[in-house]
């Protein structure tokens, strides 16, 4: 039982985590284990500052958090001090992989699972390194506070992440492909997918050509889309960068348009997969949150400390991408709400431009970028070759403005490598996800 | 069967900014523990969070053996070595003091700017051990600031950013640069488009094409590199290293394997020809490569590829010398990628206009692009250390500059 003390704000994160990795590279065994790790992060506030400390010794996590109390100073006005006003006192537990852990398959069958796809690397010639990756984490997450906040909930994550690097004279492509979902069986009967995804890239391989520069419209696939709202909107939205310049709140007035009015973007930490946060690292309830509702700046993400420095709520966005660090301003899934076309109809009145498919990687300042992986031609409204480009990238605001057309199909995407990252903290597991969205330029190089 | 056991000691005490005032002082101590034993052609790994018991991790390590992950027993052999420098920068009770002063006086001299992000002090202790009587301890200290700066009334929520990092604090010269390139960036410079000599971190370059030094992708055929080992592929005046010596910061003198480079930087390209691929023990004598001793791995994991820093040999004296008359100089560029073709293109967030060496002004958002083996050969115009700060590096590359 842990003993808090008055005159000061305290609380305790525990994560329970265990994760499997198992690595084949080039039908050879690179990597196979399971990693089980317990640690706390404990935060003592003042009202002045706060002191923060991680330990493994979870046992003894009360030494730690006397520790910290002994470098603070009591404030017996600490319960009215605008950041503890808005922690929120959440007592609930939430545990909904209890009877489907990834803890209770044993490594073997992971294996069997891994194994059963790895042929369908081989079934191109053009691939000459084929690796495949088994990957889960399964965490059962504590939080307690010593405003009497006690919640438990539990995160997992399994999926598969193949790399294939394809060559064929002097053309060369790496090539990949990856799933990841809540639950084992989410991972099953890919084979019909994979393979068609093997096959693209190999065709994308032997036909796609460079891409002529220049600014050109261009139609982005739901996970382009998804991590275009990440990084160009969702970035922006952290209101941890917002609180530094005072001016900032003036340029960010809730109600301004930023965007086209079809574009409504949204954040929520309830959403099934990789972005999955029901409470936040500050014991807050997740919510759906707008960030842009009709091209209208409607909010913006918070923690408690960013929330009482704006005077607004909490958002459940505080998030550490482990015990190793405290809590700050992190997206949850980010995704672009649907329109009314089909993705046909958003292609047909467009004379030449471009369709990004997969992208390798992508960020958002006040220029955005986005490095394709598989793009494809648009001429006279209809997909055509293959072409490479480097990057698309674009102003956020002048981009948000030139969407000019959404599909009523909307996808959420969840990957098991790779993350967000924000500064020291990475890789923090994010959800994204959107419509196919048609932007009337872009510059494409 | 042949053994290592590897353990890592992270103490680091880190301050947050908000608005250029610290509010949260976070103290870590980590320390991690590793075993690898070989035996019959595999290996077996163990790994623990917390003082390591080695016999316990020993008879883990023996257990995952059964797992029969292939992995050659070619330990390194008996070498004693110590690189320890760790002396004190900062008092930690001083600490928060300390930069609570500077940043007011940064604050002063730099006033439209608000401030945020981290700083930090770090100590850390590794030590290698294997069965052939290898013994190998680097510890090191190091203060590192990271700084996010918004101008005032930009609207931004990140325009520019100020760091460094190194085994001293030297405020007087980080205030001197810190205050020059505040200066410029309420400057306007216009700069015609076209080719042009751009000034940047090398590692917004070399970090997006370091796949095709990969050692397996080599022998696969899939590197635009491949076949190219021992040919002079780059130009004369390219040297590119990983940077392991102990005199630059973060960095540990030995990789996860225990190799030591003779002067503690392997090399992948020496003047111009391609002499290195990254390797661990095992693609080395799969592919029959020379190992270059970069090897990474987590602390319970099977060594992997790594690459440590980034080091090119200094041709120039100077900035001036390096970039005579106008040249970009590339602060910030996110976001860069490289064709499978090698066409490499990136938008620039940050840039200022050189003059023979000086930061004139600051300019308009742009876009640079050219081909990889250009860059690093017939365009590459050479390398400088220690600007804009001690310790730091920048090369200049003649590239295509576009207004975005």
């Amino acid at each position: 039982m842990i003993q808090f003390r008055n005159d000061f704000y305290a609380d305790i994160r525990i994560e329970d985590r265990e994760t499997t990795r198992i690595s084949y590279k080039a039908g050879g065994l690179e990597e196979m284990k399971n990693r089980a790790e317990k640690q706390a992060f404990l935060r003592v506030y003042d009202g002045k500052l706060w002191y923060y400390a991680s330990t493994t010794n979870v046992e003894h996590v009360q030494e730690t958090l006397d520790g910290l109390y002994a470098a603070a100073t009591p404030n017996p006005a600490i319960l009215v001090d605008p950041i503890v006003r808005r922690f929120e006192k959440n007592r609930d537990s939430l545990l909904q992989f209890k009877d489907c852990s990834v803890r209770d398959i044993s490594l073997e069958k992971k294996q069997e699972l891994l194994l059963s796809y790895l042929p369908l690397l081989k079934e191109e010639e053009c691939i000459k390194l084929p690796q495949g990756n088994y990957l889960d984490r399964s965490s059962l997450f504590t939080f307690l506070s010593s405003l009497g906040a006690d919640i438990q909930y539990d995160y997992q994550t399994c999926g598969l992440a193949f790399g294939f690097d394809m060559a064929e004279g002097e053309k060369k492509f790496s090539g990949s492909w990856q799933k990841g979902g809540p639950r084992f069986e989410d991972i099953a009967g890919l084979e019909a997918e994979i393979r068609g995804s093997v096959q693209e890239q190999a065709d994308f391989l032997r036909q796609s050509v460079p891409v002529e520069p220049g600014k050109y419209p261009v139609v982005l696939s739901p996970e382009a889309a998804g991590v275009f709202a990440h990084e160009s909107f969702g970035h922006k939205s952290e209101a941890d960068l917002m609180i530094s310049d005072e001016t900032m709140q003036e340029e960010w007035q809730l109600g301004k348009t930023v965007g086209s009015p079809i574009l409504s973007i949204a954040e929520w930490g309830d959403v099934p997969g990789s972005g999955y946060v029901p409470y936040d690292d500050e014991g807050t309830k997740a919510r759906k949150n707008y960030l842009i509702k009709d091209g209208k700046l409607a909010g913006r993400l918070h923690s408690a400390m960013t929330a009482a420095a704006l005077e607004e709520e909490v958002t459940g966005n505080a998030r550490a991408v482990s015990c190793d660090f405290e809590p700050i301003v992190r997206m949850t899934t980010t995704y672009i709400e649907g329109g009314e076309l089909s993705f046909e109809e958003l292609i047909a009145p467009i004379k030449k431009g471009y369709f990004i498919k997969t992208i390798s990687h992508g960020s958002g300042m006040s220029t955005f970028t986005i490095a394709p992986s598989v793009a494809y031609e648009i001429l006279e409204g209809k997909l055509g070759r293959p072409v490479q480009i480097s990057v698309i990238s674009g102003s956020v605001f002048e981009t948000l403005s030139l969407i000019d057309g959404l599909s009523r199909e909307v996808e959420f995407l969840s990957f098991v490598t790779g993350g967000c990252g924000k500064m020291e903290q990475y890789p923090l597991p994010v959800g994204f996800g959107g419509p196919y969205v048609r932007v009337s330029e872009m510059n494409v190089q | 069967m042949e053994k290592e056991f590897i353990k890592d000691i992270e103490k680091s005490v880190t301050l947050n900014v908000t608005a250029g005032k610290i509010d949260s002082f976070r103290q870590i101590e980590k320390t991690r523990g590793t075993v690898r034993v070989y035996e019959n052609g595999f290996v077996g790994v163990a790994g623990c969070l917390g003082e390591p018991d080695e016999a316990a991790l020993t008879e883990k390590a023996k257990k995952a053996l059964a797992f029969q992950i292939p992995y050659p027993e070619k330990l390194e052999g008996a070498l004693e070595k110590e690189e320890i420098h760790e002396e004190e920068i900062i008092p930690v009770p001083e600490f928060v003091s300390r930069m609570q002063a500077f940043l007011d006086k940064l604050g002063e001299r730099c006033p439209n700017f608000a401030f945020s992000n981290k700083i930090r002090l770090t100590h850390k202790r590794t030590e290698y051990r294997n069965s052939k009587g290898r013994r190998l301890v680097s510890g090191e200290k190091r203060f590192s600031l990271e700084l996010i700066v918004q101008s005032r009334g930009s609207g931004n929520t990140f325009d520019t950013g100020l760091g460094w990092q190194g085994n001293h604090f030297d405020e007087e010269a980080l205030l001197e640069q810190f205050g020059k390139e505040y200066d410029a960036f309420y400057q306007p410079a216009e700069l015609p488009a076209g080719r042009l000599p751009v000034v940047m971190d090398p590692i917004y370059l070399l970090g997006r094409t370091l796949q095709l030094f990969v050692g397996d992708l080599y022998v696969a055929g899939a590197s635009l590199l491949s076949g190219k080992l021992g040919e002079q592929v780059f130009s004369d005046k390219l040297t590119v290293k990983d940077d392991l010596h102990p005199a630059t910061a973060g960095a540990c003198f030995f990789d996860a394997e225990g190799c030591v480079a003779a002067d503690y930087r392997p090399a992948l390209v020496e003047k111009g020809v391609l002499k290195g691929l990254l390797t661990n023990k095992k693609t080395a004598e799969q592919y029959g490569l020379p190992n270059l001793g970069t090897a990474d791995a987590s602390y319970d994991g099977v060594p992997d590829l790594g690459f440590h820093g980034l080091y090119l040999d200094p041709t120039a004296k100077s900035l001036k010398e390096l970039v005579p008359g106008q040249a970009v100089y590339v602060v910030l560029s996110e976001g860069g990628n490289a064709t499978p073709e090698g066409h490499f293109a990136a938008p620039v967030q940050m840039a200022y206009l050189l003059e023979d060496g000086e930061l004139k002004g600051r300019l308009p958002q742009i876009s640079i692009s050219g081909d990889f083996f250009d860059m690093l050969g017939q365009d590459y115009l050479g390398t400088v250390r220690d600007e804009p700060l001690e310790g730091g590096s920048l090369s200049a590359f003649m590239m295509q500059v576009e207004p975005v």
